[in-house]
């Protein structure tokens, strides 16, 4: 599980799903997660996980070793679109605007929908990186409130952030515009190795796309915070590869 | 409201433990509060400086999220009514305010964003709130501030509870302490002032019980004290009874008991109808033996008579001394006069037994008086006054008399009654009126003056004799009243009479032994100075009765009138007493021979003795004489021929009212007067 939000809170939440797939697969699956993204990512790349769930980009990126088989549906939606917010006071309607100006982006340069896809509404409206001033909150919420906080003058990330209960908690969205948003994108992927018997990679993914079909199946996803599973496939993605190109070009972002 | 003894001392420990718990446990929790607040203060600071610490990671990362949960986990602490972190630009970046609890987190929690700073502003001054605030800082570099709201309210809560059990607890130390405390004053100070209270009122109430001694401590002290003071008060007591009951003297019962006796036994015989008789006993010549023997003769003859007195008597009947030398028997179970008779007999026997005194034989006779209940009388004061009445009655007869109370008595009791009562109007309806006997110059038969007579007009009776009227005034004390206005009135006709030129000589004034006894000088003196009268014009005449008193008092006020001037005679002289030892004691100015002795002159050699020695006594003592009842010359011609100064009687004038007396003085001369005596005649 990459490290979304705070480990401890990623394990309470996916621990029902990884319990609910030892389950049914009939072996011990031993649920992960590590304290940052670069030592998730780390993981990731060494292959030591058979099962993975991280962003957009991690998966476009390890996608030789890893095959997506579902993807994870939040707030009832199964795509969310990249967005650019600005406080409804700053005076601010077009990106054109945000030339000269600090925009808080969550997570890190490889967060698909806190910062690649921000990032090509911005070179679609003609600003390069260098226009305005990039600053990272730690995870893609926080983004949005620092942005409440008038710590930046704009704040990329899902458009789903505003109806995030930690979101919504925290801040008066009402006081927050979103200023622009991409194309839905497939939310996050549950991949399994290619290595993976099919098989097995077949009943993984039956698992997961299943959890809506039971009660059990139900309350586990409660418990994960989302509303469903649904199953992926590698050209599902394919948006996500367009827009990372277009963002950091074919090779994406150095790792 | 009245405070018992126990009440009073259990208040007061009550009060004073109260009031000690209560200081106490104030100072301690005053105490405890403190420390309570300094601990309140160091969690906050603990709390403030962890979150300092930690923050600037959060903050540098923009992790509101994170921030969110430190402060939210701070304002979850009980004390905590905010937590707020700010940038160093001053913005509330993250707070949190619970909004259960007091109603400062309440208010609090109303505001959002940006206002947080201003209602934590406007509840800065609040006495709950202590305001703590911590800099977050990252290599030096300002990035903001923690501020920390605690509350006292939890510590004032718990200080609420914790005094409210601390009270249960001190109330119930306080009387269990006060309880304690009262019993054991109750057993040690209160019992044994009860049982001292209780004794008391035994001996109020005549019983003198003894206290038992329990311990040697002051109460034991005062319990020793108690019984011997019961002791010494059950020895008064019984003095005092036999004082208040017992004649002193004989031993007998005196008039009190007498009185509870006849009392007792009035209860008795109306309850059973029996009779009863009361001897009132008088001794015949008591104070001839008293005079003559002396005052102890007297009490050795009291006791001795009080003594045969009781012998004689059954065992039932009581003796009593009424006082001086009246005895009084009451005789219980009577059945018929014959036996009252023959116990009178037996008194009367038992008293007149002779009896050696100082060397000489002596019999005391005496008259009695009896009353039958409830014949006679159905009170004690009816048959004290009737046996008393039958008592005179019995002198009047002669010595070592006895005689009932009859109605023919009761008559004249209440005739006596009747002119009591008359009397007492005399003055005021103007019935009493001054007559004057004239007195003469023996020698030269010029007037001398006149003796003031009282006389009454009866409306109904016309003139009662003085000897009639005077002795019920003296009994009913109405003759001091009367002896004033007889004074009074011979002084304002004196006066009146000087007024008008004409002098009315000496005035002789007779004034009644119980006038001595009322101070009579300053009256005197009173009307001396009111109507300007010489004091020698004022003679003012006593009879033999008024030493019988031999009273210091009676010497003391004969002394005083002198000393005025006022001349005192010594009236009727002969007729009583005539005890010689008076003319030595007391000094009178005059002497007046009674007429009894005047009628007999000259032909009756007895009287003519008589009348010798006395003008030769008097003439020896220095006395003038004035002879009364002078009703022939050859009575003035003896008396003339013993050198007699002055003579008063119908050879000179009979006695006249005002008018005529004053006729007579306008007529100047003997043989005028003379004339005018006739006319009178």
């Amino acid at each position: 599980m990459f490290p979304r939000l705070k480990p401890t809170e990623m394990i309470s939440m996916y621990q029902p799903v990884a319990a609910h797939l030892g389950e049914r697969l009939g072996r011990r699956v031993v649920l992960v997660t590590t304290k940052d993204f670069e030592a998730f990512w780390q993981g990731v790349k060494a292959q030591r996980y058979d099962i993975v769930h991280y962003n957009q980009y991690h998966y476009i990126h390890s996608a030789y070793a890893y095959r997506v088989v579902a993807h994870q549906q939040e707030f009832g939606r199964k795509a969310v679109a990249g967005a650019l917010f600005v406080r409804a006071d700053s005076g601010i309607t077009e990106l054109k605007q945000l030339r000269g100006r600090t925009i808080m982006f969550g997570g890190g340069r490889d967060a698909m929908m806190s910062y690649i896809a921000p990032r090509y509404l911005l070179m679609q409206a003609g600003l390069k990186d260098e226009d305005f001033k990039s600053e990272f909150a730690v995870n893609p919420p926080n983004a949005l409130l620092a942005l409440y906080h008038r710590q930046a003058d704009a704040a990329g990330g899902g458009d789903i952030l505003v109806d995030m209960p930690a979101v919504k908690t925290a801040i008066d969205t009402g006081q927050l515009r979103m200023l622009a948003a991409t194309e839905p994108l497939l939310f996050l992927p549950w991949a399994v190795k290619r290595s993976m018997p099919a098989k097995l990679a077949g009943e993984v993914q039956s698992t997961l796309v299943g959890l809506g079909d039971s009660e059990a199946g139900r309350q586990v996803l409660r418990s994960a915070k989302v509303t469903g599973m649904g199953p992926a496939t590698d050209k599902d993605y394919d948006v996500h590869r367009r827009l990372t190109k277009a963002v950091f070009g074919a090779k994406g972002i150095a790792r | 409201m009245r405070l018992s003894l126990g009440s009073k001392f259990a208040l007061t420990v009550l009060v004073i433990l109260a009031v000690t718990m209560a200081a106490n446990t104030l100072y301690f929790f005053r105490a405890w509060a403190q420390l309570q607040e300094q601990q309140l203060v160091e969690r906050g600071r603990a709390l403030g400086r962890l979150i300092a610490l930690v923050s600037p990671e959060a903050m540098l990362g923009f992790d509101y999220l994170l921030l969110n949960d430190y402060t939210r986990e701070v304002a979850l602490r009980r004390d905590v009514v905010y937590a707020v972190i700010v940038t160093a630009q001053g913005a509330p970046v993250s707070s949190s305010v619970e909004s259960s609890g007091s109603p400062l987190k309440q208010r609090l929690s109303a505001a959002r964003g940006d206002d947080i700073l201003k209602a934590i502003e406007s509840v800065r001054d609040d006495p709950d709130l202590i305001g703590l605030e911590f800099p977050i800082v990252h290599n030096g570099m300002p990035l903001g501030r923690f501020l920390v709201g605690l509350s006292r309210e939890s510590v004032r809560g718990e200080l609420r509870v914790q005094l409210m059990i601390q009270a249960l607890i001190v109330t119930a130390i306080v009387l269990f302490l006060s309880g304690a405390i009262y019993a054991v004053f109750r057993l040690n100070v209160l019992f044994p002032i009860r049982r001292l209270i209780a004794a008391s009122r035994e001996v109020a109430r005549g019983e003198y019980p003894v206290v038992e001694v329990k311990s040697s401590d002051e109460f034991g002290l005062l319990a020793r004290a108690f019984n011997t003071m019961a002791a010494e008060v059950k020895e008064e007591q019984a003095k005092l009874h036999r004082q208040a009951n017992y004649d002193a003297l004989t031993g007998l019962p005196n008039r009190m008991m007498a009185f509870e006796r006849i009392t007792q036994e009035i209860r008795r015989a109306a309850r059973t109808g029996d009779r009863f008789a009361v001897y009132f006993i008088d001794l015949d010549n008591f104070k001839n033996i008293n005079d003559s023997l002396g005052h102890a003769a007297g009490d050795e003859l009291l006791i001795a008579v009080g003594g045969r007195l009781q012998a004689a008597l059954r065992s039932s009947d009581t003796v009593a001394r009424l006082g001086g030398d009246e005895f009084l028997v009451l005789a219980p179970d009577i059945t018929d006069e014959l036996q009252v008779k023959g116990i009178a007999e037996r008194l009367l026997h038992a008293a007149a037994e002779p009896l050696e005194l100082s060397g000489r034989r002596v019999s005391a006779q005496c008259s009695i008086g009896i009353a039958i209940f409830p014949d006679s009388a159905d009170t004690v004061e009816a048959l004290m006054v009737n046996a008393d009445e039958a008592m005179y009655q019995a002198k009047t007869q002669s010595h070592g008399s006895a005689i009932f109370f009859t109605e023919e008595m009761s008559a004249r009791m209440r005739e006596r009654m009747r002119l009591e009562e008359d009397l007492e109007q005399a003055i005021a309806h103007g019935q009493l009126e001054l007559h004057f006997q004239p007195m003469v110059v023996a020698a030269t038969e010029a007037h001398h003056g006149a003796e003031v007579l009282l006389r009454w007009r009866h409306p109904e009776r016309g003139y009662v004799a003085p000897a009639l009227f005077v002795p019920v005034a003296e009994a009913s004390g109405d003759i001091v009243r009367i002896g004033e206005w007889v004074l009074e009135e011979a002084c304002r006709a004196w006066a009146d009479w000087r007024a008008r030129g004409i002098d009315a000589g000496v005035l002789a004034v007779n004034v009644s032994r119980v006038q001595f006894r009322k101070r009579l000088s300053a009256h005197v003196a009173e009307m001396l100075v009111a109507y300007a009268i010489p004091p020698e014009r004022l003679e003012l005449e006593i009879t033999e009765s008024v030493l019988l008193d031999d009273h210091p008092e009676v010497a003391d006020e004969l002394a005083r009138l002198r000393a005025m001037k006022v001349r005192v005679s010594l009236d009727d002289f002969g007729t009583g007493y005539s005890s010689l030892s008076y003319l030595k004691r007391f000094r009178f100015d005059v002497l007046k021979i009674d007429r009894s002795f005047i009628n007999g002159l000259p032909e009756s050699a007895d009287d003519v003795s008589v009348v010798n020695a006395i003008f030769a006594m008097a003439h020896g003592l220095g006395l003038r004489v004035v002879a009364e009842g002078v009703e022939r010359r050859a009575q003035l011609e003896f008396i003339r021929g013993r050198r007699c100064e002055f003579a008063q009687g119908w050879l000179f004038s009979k006695a006249l009212d005002r008018a005529a007396y004053e006729a007579y003085l306008l007529a100047g001369s003997a043989g005028l007067r003379r004339q005018l005596k006739g006319a009178v005649a």
